[in-house]
């Protein structure tokens, strides 16, 4: 079986070695006859006969570069390339930002998140409550000695440990979220062991600058963000 | 010429500079684009908008 393969394979090999000249010879014979003696013996009208000078390429001298530089050329086309990915840059961005926007907060939520107090209306000693994205919202003026109470606290043994200075703007205005960090209820002002609030649900005691003191709470009532934008008044939120 | 030889060596030559140009000019654009914009829609709804007729209705309470 092998040998037959082999004599088989080297039968074509010759073949193919001997053939293609032949062949070829053949072909250019048709070719070089086809012009010239075709067209005049046979009956058959080429379309391309033409007059044997078939091969005339016309002038692109026209569409040429006349200035010499490839400067001019390159410049443009990276102009191009450029203005085409600054298009695109902006549609890209257009398209994200709009489904950004889309996803924010509409201009009714935004006026409803924010609320303004009268600060004047509150005596000193005195806490007020408020309602602040659906939250309870403390705000206490408070006096002198709270203030000291609240500034001389050793902060850095408590469970929370946050100075005072770190949970209000001005001293004598305390503004905290009156939720409770336990389990979310609502602290009674000026109660408790330490002057400040008490939660009633699990008995939680927060001091006067609203830190975590005795209880199951685990953290200080929150502060939320706030300011003064005049003397008086202020935004929670 | 040579304007166009300093053009491709400050903004071209370099991929970063060419991006950098492209992310620049895209910026513009985006300016040009929206106050145009908005200059056109103006001038068409000139005298139909609310900061047009605000001052006929924003001032009676105040005399009142």
């Amino acid at each position: 079986m092998p040998a037959l393969a082999h004599t088989t394979r080297a039968i074509a090999r010759s073949w193919t070695a001997h053939q293609l000249p032949v062949a070829r010879a053949s072909c250019a014979a048709l070719q070089t006859r086809s012009l010239s003696e075709v067209s005049s013996t046979s009956s058959f009208d080429s379309p391309f006969k033409g007059d044997g000078k078939s091969t005339k390429i016309p002038s692109f001298a026209a569409y040429r570069n006349k200035a010499g530089g490839e400067t001019g050329p390159r410049v443009f086309s990276y102009f191009m390339v450029g203005t085409m990915g600054a298009l695109a840059s902006l549609g890209a961005k257009a398209t994200v930002q709009d489904f950004l926007v889309n996803m924010a907060a509409s201009a009714d939520v935004l006026a409803q998140a924010k609320v303004e107090v009268d600060l004047a209306a509150i005596p000193e000693g005195k806490n007020v409550i408020i309602k602040w994205r659906g939250k309870p919202v403390f705000i206490r003026h408070r006096t002198e000695s709270e203030i000291k109470e609240a500034e001389d606290t050793k902060w850095e043994s408590l469970r929370d440990p946050q100075p005072d200075s770190d949970r209000r703007q001005k001293p004598e205005w305390l503004v905290m979220v009156g939720v409770c960090t336990h389990l979310g209820c609502v602290p009674i002002g000026e109660a408790g062991d330490f002057g400040g609030w008490f939660c009633p649900c699990h008995g939680s005691h927060y001091d006067i600058s609203g830190r975590i003191r005795k209880g199951p709470a685990p953290l200080n009532l929150e502060v939320p963000a706030y300011d003064f934008p005049e003397e008086g008044t202020v935004v929670i939120g | 010429m040579a304007i166009s030889s300093t053009l491709y060596n400050i903004f071209l030559r370099r991929n970063t500079t060419m991006l950098a140009t492209v992310f620049v000019s895209a910026f513009g654009l985006q300016l040009a684009f929206d106050s145009g914009s908005e200059k056109i829609w103006n001038t068409i709804n000139k005298g139909r908008q609310w900061k047009d007729i605000k001052q006929r209705y924003m001032e009676k309470p105040e005399e009142e």
